[in-house]
């Protein structure tokens, strides 16, 4: 990271934080639908496609750092491993043209979220108990209630919110990406190649 | 709930900035390697005492707000479907004690005081300069999200109803705000580079805050005392 930091661009500088304002605005609009979505990582997800795995790692740090202080609930930080992940997964994704066609985002959407659900369910588990506050312990102990273990409880309940929430992330950032203007597209280096326009 | 600095002269917002970030990193290691549940609760009270010492009493009922969900979880999960009311103790204690010493960091620590503090460090003005503008960021996009929720709300979007009218609803929403966010990284970029924001030089921080010897003490004290405290658990 210090590297990284280190030999910062200007323009990475001034894209990271907007990026990760992005993370935290679209939750609030996530809300206001009443869908069961985070999309609290639209902006990482992006950074990968836009200029690559490094900064989209950078994003993924600050992200949870500042959701974590914004919120004032310390748990958040523990999850920063699943938003690393989330964002390593995506400069892959990005990098082998998942983004070029719409089935092929939805598959590495459904793949995302099986990811994200099996590395956030030890933290769950280990950690919290299985309780981390959230709308997803609701359904946690209406499978703990139906006589499933808690392990099983935590790792289903994850995973049900991850596996939509994910494929919805990965299918709105191709959304933004087809949809830049040209002239905005032009400014970053992998806009137009992430859905093989380039 | 946002919690955020606030002004205040006890004896956490005079110590340095890393001192604090010690305290809750300790507290952090702390609340699992102390024999449960006893420990992380007496660790929860001493931090209760702390911050009334500190004159932070106004941060238990935030603290309370966000621990509350969790106990009730915790009790409900644990205790009433598992039939294990000391392990939802001991859950409770270690989120409790780590939720308040996070708060007690958060509001007694300046954002630019603490970024100062790394700068005068050595950490690179990347990292520094990161934290400190994503945190100006994240308010005015929030806000900017909401704008666009009223325009479009005035067009004529409907956010409620079936599920697919409300998964349609969520393009709208998002697209403007990405983009329009987007749009802003050129003349963002264009002042950093004008300030010499790209070049791995070291600044120098007008006013960074003074380390004095009680806090490099008190950081000696609490780290060697949290590694103790690893090591005889791992040790036993």
């Amino acid at each position: 990271m210090t590297n990284l930091t280190m030999t910062m661009s200007p323009h990475l500088l001034a894209l990271i934080p907007l990026a990760v304002g992005i993370n935290l605005a679209l939750g609030q609009i996530a809300a206001v639908t009443h869908l069961p979505l985070f999309l609290d990582t639209v902006g990482t997800v992006l950074v990968a496609c836009l200029v690559g795995t490094w900064a989209a790692l950078a994003t993924g740090f600050f992200s949870q750092l500042v959701f974590t202080v914004v919120s004032g609930n310390f748990t958040w930080l523990w999850f920063l491993p699943v938003q690393l992940a989330v964002a390593a997964y995506a400069g892959l994704a990005a990098h082998v043209g998942v983004f070029r066609r719409p089935w092929l985002t939805l598959i590495a959407g459904l793949g995302l979220g099986l990811l994200a659900a099996s590395m956030s369910w030890p933290i769950s588990f280990f950690v919290f108990g299985g309780v981390t506050g959230g709308g997803a312990t609701v359904f946690v102990a209406l499978l703990r209630g139906m006589g499933l273990t808690l392990g099983w409880a935590v790792y289903l309940g994850g995973l049900v919110a991850d596996l939509l929430d994910k494929t919805v992330t990965l299918l709105l950032v191709r959304t933004i990406l087809v949809s830049a203007p040209a002239r905005m597209a032009a400014r970053f280096p992998g806009a137009r190649r992430t859905i093989g326009e380039a | 709930m946002i919690v955020e600095y606030q002004a205040g002269h006890g004896i956490l917002h005079r110590a340095h900035p890393f001192t604090n970030l010690t305290l809750v990193g300790s507290v952090a290691v702390l609340a699992f390697v102390l024999p449960a549940p006893g420990g992380p609760l007496v660790l929860g009270a001493a931090l209760v005492t702390l911050a009334i010492a500190a004159g932070l009493v106004r941060i238990l009922l935030p603290a309370a707000v966000v621990v509350a969900p969790f106990w009730g979880f915790l009790l409900l999960i644990h205790g009433l479907l598992g039939g294990e009311p000391l392990r939802a103790l001991t859950f409770g204690g270690r989120i409790g004690t780590m939720v308040l010493g996070f708060l007690m960091l958060l509001v007694t620590i300046h954002p630019a005081r603490l970024v100062d503090a790394l700068v005068a460090r050595r950490v690179p003005f990347a990292f520094a300069y990161l934290l400190s503008a994503t945190l100006q960021a994240v308010p005015r996009l929030r806000d900017r999200g909401r704008q666009i929720l009223e325009a479009q709300r005035c067009r004529g979007l409907r956010v409620r109803g079936s599920l697919f009218r409300r998964i349609g609803a969520i393009v709208p929403l998002t697209v403007p705000l990405v983009l329009g966010a987007l749009a802003e990284v050129d003349d963002r970029a264009m002042a950093l580079e004008s300030r010499g924001g790209g070049r791995a030089v070291r600044r120098t921080p007008l006013d960074p805050p003074v380390d004095t010897m009680a806090d490099r003490s008190a950081r000696w004290v609490m780290a060697v005392g949290t590694l103790v405290a690893v090591l005889l658990q791992v040790l036993k």
